[in-house]
């Protein structure tokens, strides 16, 4: 190991210990449940976000025909994660009857066209991705 | 009764093509430049709330903060498929089976498990809890958001430092082949498609919410959390619930200006026959949104004068809250001297509306909205 990256890993270390002592400005109960959230968010992911997406492996794209499994998950990627982002927003849960201004559009509906934009655009993909799996192999079923 | 087939699977079992340092690296390095932008801007406003002895905050150019917070916003929201994409690549080394029977080993594993698992906590933590907080959404019950985000990135960051400081060989590797190097055959995406379907996912996730920073990006930014029909300047707290409805209307309010034992008593009125001033300036709020409006009114530096406070006088400004963490705000020397700070009497051509602050407020350069102190009642030069 350099030194570089002894350095490197010796501040990182001290970062994080300059981080838990900010942290005990939050008191007992601050820190307890600050440390609840903390490990709820591994668990979230390693039991519940990363299993469910190799389970949509196994149960949707594997299913799928070869040339439709790379759009399928690209498009699904990419409507998981937005929707992992934008969660808050979408579930409405910080809206205030008093604040016109707040949370105030038609998220589910801007979802669902979102998502029906991407399975559109990913089924455009998968078909082209067919047209180009015939032709290589020479079936007739490719007329370019 | 256990199957044959059923046990807890290990590493080997989740290895795929896609799952490799090649993929890791490259999302990781986004990743990293994101964290470490949301980490600087995130810590300017932190310094801006609660200002350090050395610390002068900038008002030029007067976006500065806009600019700041928008920035903070949006990598973190850019962070979320990231972060996702990195887990999924390296969530095979969840499930090394620990070396039980080397001390030595076992020691090693411990630690770079420990720290693995402060950074994903970390990690994970301060992007949930910020997209909660542009939300408004405070599912937490004891911890205050600001002062847990602010200690967690601390956190976050040196745990993020430390693992590339284990990691870099592995980074340097991975960097010094194509990303496709040893890439099997797989029926599904491919390391190249991963990594461009990841980016798509992140840059659609930032426009489909950046138009609450960025106003022409409005109409497409789907997922904005404050939106203004037709535009204008969003309201984050209404008279109503700040409880000041009755003081801010009352016939006989006056703002009062003080330095030391000097006092003076101003009506709206007298306010009004004050040389008034018409500034575009921006409101830019810590949850990332921010739009500009022209603000009429008096320049703060003139108030100032009435009672003789010398120039570079911190400025304590007291709402007509009568509670809440945001009911006073500290002006610097140089904002409250600044021509372009104002206690500001109307908006866009109007007289300021109750929400907006009726009868005045502060607005000023470079600062978050949260200091743009409303519903004024005193300025207190220091």
């Amino acid at each position: 190991m350099t030194w570089a990256r002894v350095a490197l890993g010796g501040a990182g270390v001290g970062l994080v210990v300059w981080g838990a002592w900010l942290a005990l400005s939050l008191g007992l109960g601050g820190l307890v449940e600050a440390g609840a959230w903390l490990t709820g968010g591994v668990l979230v992911h390693d039991f519940v976000i990363a299993p469910s997406a190799i389970l949509v492996w196994y149960v949707v794209a594997r299913r799928l025909p070869v040339w439709a499994r790379a759009p399928f998950v690209a498009a699904a990627l990419v409507l998981a994660t937005i929707t992992l982002t934008v969660l808050p927003t979408l579930g409405r849960f910080g809206a205030k009857p008093d604040d016109p201004y707040l949370l105030n559009r038609a998220y589910l509906a801007w979802w669902f066209a979102l998502a029906a934009v991407l399975f559109l655009v990913a089924a455009g993909w998968a078909l082209y991705a067919r047209r180009s799996a015939a032709c290589r192999s020479g079936s007739n079923t490719c007329s370019g | 009764m256990r199957g044959p087939g059923l046990r807890i699977p290990d590493e080997a079992d989740l290895r795929t093509t896609l799952r490799t340092p090649a993929v890791a690296a490259r999302v990781g390095v986004w990743l990293g430049l994101c964290f470490g932008i949301a980490f600087l801007t995130g810590l300017y406003s932190h310094a801006l709330q609660d200002p350090p002895g050395w610390f002068t905050p900038l008002t030029r150019p007067v976006w500065i903060y806009r600019l700041s917070q928008g920035l903070h916003y949006l990598t973190g929201v850019a962070c979320v498929p990231l972060l996702l994409v990195k887990l999924y690549a390296v969530y095979p080394r969840f499930f090394v089976r620990p070396p039980w029977h080397d001390r030595r080993a076992m020691l090693l594993h411990a630690l770079e498990r420990g720290s693995i698992g402060i950074l994903v906590a970390a990690a994970v933590f301060q992007v949930a809890s910020g997209l909660a907080n542009s939300s408004q959404w405070y599912p937490w019950l004891v911890f205050s958001f600001r002062s847990t985000h602010y200690a967690v990135a601390w956190v976050a960051i040196g745990a993020l430092l430390l693992h590339i400081a284990v990691k870099l060989p592995v980074i340097r590797d991975a960097f010094a082949t194509p990303v496709d190097d040893g890439e099997e055959e797989s029926s599904g995406l491919t390391r190249r498609g991963l990594l461009r379907t990841t980016y798509v996912a992140s840059g659609l996730a930032v426009l489909s919410v950046a138009g609450g920073s960025v106003p022409w990006l409005r109409e497409v930014s789907v997922f904005e959390n404050h939106y203004v029909p037709g535009g204008g300047v969003p309201i984050n707290k209404t008279a109503r619930v700040a409880g000041v409805t009755a003081s801010a209307t009352e016939p006989g309010y006056v703002l009062t200006v003080v330095f030391g034992d000097r006092e003076e008593k101003l009506t709206l009125a007298d306010l009004a026959e004050l040389p008034q001033v018409t500034e575009r300036l921006p409101i830019a709020c810590v949850e990332g949104w921010s739009a500009s409006g022209d603000w009429t009114g008096v320049q703060l530096r003139d108030l100032r004068f009435l009672v003789g406070a010398p120039a570079g006088s911190t400025v304590l400004a007291t709402s007509l809250q009568e509670d809440g963490p945001y009911r006073t705000s500290e002006l610097a020397g140089n904002v409250a001297d600044d021509p372009l700070t104002l206690v500001a009497l109307g908006l866009d051509g109007e007289t300021l509306s109750l929400d907006h602050g009726f009868p005045c407020r502060l607005i000023a350069p470079g600062r978050p909205g949260v200091l743009q102190t409303k519903w004024l009642s005193r300025l207190e030069a220091i």
